[in-house]
């Protein structure tokens, strides 16, 4: 069956109708969600399945008429590059929606699983589409429920935080609109014919002149820098992750940012190969300032959640230098980086969650001794802590390995080479283990506090939680290969793609 | 005339007729009685209009080459009636709270119809400013329709003095047409200025009265002073209709006259539109943003609304596509404008004026079906998809950046961010705060709730499946630029 990519675009939308049948009961609420997610996650395991690693094109691929009088098609398909991030984002999904039903949600349960189905509609289809116009539904698709989710069930600075993000990521989401339509108009054929498919635009885009693509390009580095985010566009991000309730943490960071740099590698990169080269040194500057950045400012966060969002901040920097060294292990690197940080990311968010359900403070000087009395606890939050770090066997190292590696590798012609960059961004791998470990000692070790002894471990439900997160660590860490066949091909034509601006593919008709 | 003639103009016949139906059975029933059976014989009344607007003729001149049918006419009369239809839904309960009489409501509605109606089908000068008057007295009347309330009266003296005046310089631009092309009809204008070639300073006069005339009917900045306190002064259900139904029959008018009848003249006023298309909708945006009272907020925003169409107007150059953008446009914008004016409605409690900001707290638990229709009514004047809001930025924004105006098209998407702030913080009220401790009463009509159902629907709807609709503009946008 070649339609299981519409599949899952349809199941969380199905899951609405039972949901709102039992709007009044919220035991059943909470059942059909967790139902629907894992439905989607199985389907999607599934999907992984009949891709056939080792081409580069897109498979699994589905096109339908939609504006006929506008050119557009429904046009979805996936390759190397989306492959896996489609099952990270039904398995994050579906944890979320896990550990929200455990009661980490006491209000309006129905309305928080209606925006969670919709939410993971956006993110399936952003990684999905292939046709830009289908692309930028999606892409917004994600941002209500996810304004909602923060805005209803955060924290106390939740509105300014919400109403922040919105505006954010809406000014760069507008401006790529005006860049797909831009791209629209280019696309024109003699005979006036219009596409906004990806595959027949990337075919046909040596028809966009020099200056088209230097600004086009920009519109739509815009929305993807302030989505992943870039600095300095970050700062929306640490209002939203502290705001936010964990769940929304966990999706916000591990795949809401994922758009950002998917989107890179998906549009940016292949349709723009001359506007890519013109804003490359500013790219790779702004990334390797990121990684510094994030980690210094991490460093000194009095706050759990905050460092972990500033370390989503460095993390991305990572994502995209690998991205803007235009070279295959760089590339294949980001990619891992994005599945990495999801994974990791998602998991450290999770637990500062759960430590804050259990002991209602947030501050690291509040915190500390947690080890003495939740050893499972710290079992897992440790080995989330060292993969986030890059600790080697687990799966950050393989990433940041491969991205410093690609950095190291880069000639370009930007105000110094690689081997500048390189030993730059590897400082930053040095911070974040300073700010991580001396995180993880501050609040794990330390004498144990009188008002947190007794309070449990993991319940059964948060280890449901964290082991598949936990698993896949280790399991990307040890044996990345099998990962790397995947995205290999599909990622060096890309990079061929993004490197020569006559390198000339024709897709399937 | 012939029988001919009349076939073409059945349907502003039967909404006529709707209207004079309604007066009459006004007089003849009880007020109980005519509660109810007004706003159903109205509705019923237009919704056979509709489908006569399908009933198929010849698209061609008809009297004597005073009035034109093509496709152009049949989309802005489906739009007309349709306007028509819901704002004659959302209204019964509140007329009936405070005392407005219903017969004289109705029929209003219904005759400005018409006008709006004929602006759409005229082929000559004196056609359109039959029609354009027609239309906007009725507006008149019916932002004033409150006799005891000193806020309508205001909206009604500021409006009419104001309209009267436009339509002043609009006549003496079509003087100045006349007296250079000795033709009001549009075909002989528009040949006049083809075969005049270059514009000449008459003709630039002619021109500039006419686009000051009908931008003051479409409220383009700086000429859109009346439409603040006129539409936060009147009837709410009122309002809604004000503030789709005549804009709609303003952009029909600019259509028709500056694309169709001025379009072969030799100067590039383009230009001019562009600028005043940014400067209506920056102006409309910032002023919104300063408002806290979401009555107000929605008449400045419906400014900013005309700016986004005007980009499309500006961008006529770009062809056919131009013109659909401004008709699909016109029709996404009456559903979702009218559609949240409709939703203050629920708020509209004795001692109140429109809705502040605080009034809208909680309004998410107060009443989830209405707090879910506005919504998406908002989300749809930001243009976040899958709404028809959306799909209305997108293919104006195409045509603008097909006639080169870059500048144009990221100055739309700014403004949308900026509406987003507004917009949104509607929503913030509604879903993040919860309700005050003394909760009013909230008001609700079963038609008012039903009709905002569908439109919402619709929006959406529409907003993934867009096709026919934007076909049809398209189609409807080809004579023009014959």
């Amino acid at each position: 069956m070649t339609n299981v990519l519409s599949l899952l675009v349809v199941i969380p939308l199905a899951g609405l109708i039972p949901l709102f049948l039992f709007r009044k009961d919220e035991r059943a609420a909470k059942q059909v969600a967790i139902t629907t997610t894992f439905v989607e996650l199985v389907v999607s395991l599934w999907m992984l399945t009949q891709f056939v690693p080792g081409e580069a094109g897109f498979q699994l691929v589905e096109r339908l008429q939609w504006l006929p009088s506008l050119g557009i098609s429904y046009l979805v398909g996936v390759d190397g590059i989306s492959v896996f991030l489609v099952p990270m984002t039904t398995l994050l999904t579906f944890i979320a929606v896990l550990y929200s039903s455990g009661g980490a949600i006491k209000t309006r349960i129905v309305e928080y699983m209606t925006a969670f189905l919709l939410l993971e509609v956006g993110m399936v289809g952003v990684f999905v589409a292939l046709d830009l116009f289908l692309f930028y539904i999606f892409f917004e698709l994600m941002l209500v429920p996810m304004y909602l989710i923060i805005g209803i069930w955060g924290g106390p600075r939740r509105i300014y935080a919400t109403l922040k993000f919105v505006i954010f990521t809406l000014a760069g989401s507008l401006l790529m609109l005006v860049g797909i339509v831009a791209v629209y108009v280019a696309s024109a054929d003699p005979s006036g014919t219009r596409t906004l498919s990806l595959p027949d635009l990337i075919e046909l885009r040596g028809r966009f002149p020099a200056d088209f693509q230097f600004w086009a390009f920009l519109a739509f580095a815009l929305a993807f820098a302030i989505k992943m985010p870039m600095v300095p566009f970050h700062t929306w991000l640490p209002d939203a992750h502290v705001e936010a309730p964990t769940a929304g943490s966990i999706v916000l960071a591990g795949v809401l940012l994922k758009a950002g740099g998917y989107g890179f590698l998906r549009f940016g990169l292949p349709l723009f190969p001359i506007g890519v080269q013109a804003w490359l040194p500013v790219l790779i500057v702004l990334s390797v300032i990121a990684i510094l950045y994030g980690a210094i400012v991490s460093a000194v966060q009095k706050d759990l959640k905050k460092l972990v969002a500033y370390s989503s901040v460095a993390h991305m920097g990572f994502v995209t230098l690998g991205i803007f060294v235009l070279n295959l292990q760089g590339g294949v690197g980001a990619v891992l980086q994005m599945l990495n940080h999801g994974f990791v990311t998602g998991a450290l968010f999770l637990f500062v969650g759960i430590q804050y359900e259990k002991t209602h403070r947030r501050m690291i000087a509040d915190l500390g001794g947690l080890a003495n009395m939740w050893p499972l606890f710290t079992t897992f939050f440790g080995v989330f802590v060292f993969a986030s770090l890059g600790l080697p066997g687990l799966n950050g190292f393989v990433g940041e390995f491969l991205v410093l590696l690609g950095t190291f590798a880069f000639s370009g012609a930007p105000p110094l080479g690689g081997l500048f960059w390189g030993p730059l961004a590897a400082i930053g791998v040095i911070l974040a283990a300073v700010y991580l470990l001396w995180m993880f000692q501050r609040v794990m070790y330390g004498p144990v506090r009188e008002a947190y002894r007794a309070l449990p471990d993991l319940s059964r439900l948060e280890v449901a939680c964290a082991l598949p997160l936990l698993l896949l660590t280790v399991i990307l860490g040890v044996v990345p290969q099998p990962f790397i066949a995947y995205i290999q091909p599909s990622l060096d034509r890309v990079i061929r793609l993004a490197t020569d601006p006559s390198f000339v593919v024709v897709a399937f008709k | 005339m012939t029988g001919v003639d009349i076939a073409a103009v059945y349907p502003e016949i039967i909404v006529t007729a709707v209207a004079l139906i309604v007066l009459v059975a006004d007089a003849l029933l009880d007020r109980r009685r005519a509660a109810v059976a007004l706003p159903l014989l109205t509705i019923a009344g237009l919704i056979v209009a509709l489908a006569s607007v399908f009933y198929v003729v010849p698209a061609a001149q008809y009297f004597r080459g005073f009035v034109t049918i093509d496709a152009f006419t049949s989309f802005f009369r489906a739009v007309f009636i349709i306007l028509a239809i819901f704002a004659a839904a959302v209204s019964p309960a509140y007329l009936a709270r405070r005392g407005v009489p219903a017969g004289e409501y109705y029929a209003i509605i219904c005759f400005s119809t018409v006008g709006a109606m004929t602006i759409a089908l005229s082929a000559d000068l004196i056609t359109l400013f039959i029609g354009l008057e027609t239309m906007t007295i009725p507006i008149y009347v019916l932002a004033g329709i409150q006799r005891t309330d000193r806020f309508a009266n205001e909206a009604a003296i500021k409006y009419f003095l104001l309209g009267a005046f436009s339509s002043a310089l609009l006549l003496y631009g079509f003087v100045w047409l006349y007296g250079i092309t000795k033709a009001t009809d549009f075909v002989t204008i528009a040949g006049f200025l083809a075969a005049q070639g270059i514009a000449n300073g008459p003709t630039i006069v002619a021109l500039a009265l006419v686009t000051v005339g009908l931008g003051f009917k479409a409220a383009i900045i700086p000429f859109h002073q009346w439409t603040p306190d006129a539409y936060d002064g009147a009837a709410t259900p009122a309002t809604a209709f004000m503030s789709v139904g005549p804009k709609a029959a303003a952009f029909a008018a600019i259509l028709r006259v500056l694309l169709g009848a001025l379009g072969p003249l030799g100067v590039d006023w383009s230009a001019v539109l562009a600028i005043l298309a940014a400067v209506t909708m920056t102006g409309g945006n910032i002023v919104a943003l300063a408002q806290t009272n979401t009555k107000r907020m929605l008449a400045y925003s419906s400014i900013a609304h005309t700016g986004y169409i005007l980009a499309a107007v500006a961008a006529a150059k770009a062809g056919p596509s131009a013109g659909a953008a401004v008709l699909f446009y016109v029709f996404a914008y009456g559903l979702m404008n009218l559609g949240a004016f409709a939703c203050l409605l629920y708020f509209d409690l004795e001692g109140t004026r429109g809705a502040s900001l605080d009034e809208l707290n909680g309004f998410g638990r107060r009443q989830p079906l209405g707090a879910l229709a506005f919504a998406i009514f908002l989300i749809s004047l930001t243009g976040i998809p899958p709404t028809i809001g959306f799909v209305a930025k997108f293919v104006v924004i195409q045509p603008v950046l097909d006639a080169g105006l870059a500048w144009l098209a990221v100055v739309i998407a700014l403004n949308a961010v900026l509406a987003a702030f507004y917009y949104l913080r509607v929503v913030v009220r509604m879903y993040m705060y919860d309700p005050e401790e003394k909760q009013p009463r909230l008001v609700s009509g079963r038609t008012l709730s039903v009709s905002l159902g569908i439109a919402s629907f619709a929006v959406i709807v529409l907003g993934i499946l867009p096709n026919s609709i934007y076909q049809w503009a398209l189609q409807a946008a080809q004579p023009l630029v014959r």
